[in-house]
């Protein structure tokens, strides 16, 4: 399978998928780190894609969403953004919605906590 | 042409910005990956102006992307933009 493939299958196959530098767990960049840490605080069930882990992957996402940067989240097969966006969405709401909107899970109260830490 | 001066130059040809500000943010990730002596690697745009109207966040970097130009992109390891109207 090409790695192109591969990308559309993950990508099509999961609600929440984040390409990242690193895993969730340990990510391996300060802004992959980011987005993972605002998904792990909302309490979201995301899938994570490990780019450093395969070189084909790494430039392949790239080409996937013609987005030169990672990570990048991707919500019911779409991309969303990077870590500019993803911060900005945070925190101006924008980001609860969309997943209000797309039926995915996340806790409220957390995404507020985030916003009042932020303000 | 420093690597700063050719952000700015293809930004400000491109957009006629209000404001533009590009800093080299380099130092901060001393010793992380991507990181090389004498910086030049990691910076942050911001940038506002007309014409970003009217277009979505993501339109909005991908605009700012094609500015700046596939080769320029690969040349620095990371590149934080705040884009506003």
């Amino acid at each position: 399978m090409s790695a192109q493939d591969k990308i559309e299958q993950t990508v099509k196959g999961n609600d929440v998928v984040l390409f990242m530098k690193g895993t969730k767990e340990i990510p391996q960049c300060g802004f992959s780190s980011r987005v993972a840490g605002v998904l792990n605080f909302m309490g979201v069930d995301y899938s994570d894609v490990n780019v450093l882990s395969d070189e084909t992957i790494r430039q392949g996402i790239k080409d996937y969403s013609d987005w030169p940067t990672i990570p990048q989240l991707y919500v019911k097969g779409e991309f969303v953004g990077g870590c500019d966006i993803i911060t900005e969405m945070m925190l101006s709401g924008e980001l609860d919605q969309l997943f209000e909107q797309q039926g995915v899970s996340f806790n409220k109260d957390a995404a507020d906590q985030i916003r009042a830490h932020n303000s | 042409m420093s690597v700063i001066e050719e952000i700015r130059t293809r930004l400000d040809g491109a957009f006629a910005p209000m404001l533009l500000e590009v800093e080299d943010e380099s130092e901060q990730h001393r010793g992380h990956s991507g990181w090389k002596e004498g910086g030049e690697t990691h910076f942050h745009v911001r940038i506002q102006g007309p014409a970003f109207q009217g277009l979505s966040r993501i339109e909005r970097h991908r605009a700012i992307h094609e500015a700046l130009g596939r080769e320029l992109l690969t040349r620095i390891h990371a590149l934080r933009l705040t884009v506003g109207p």
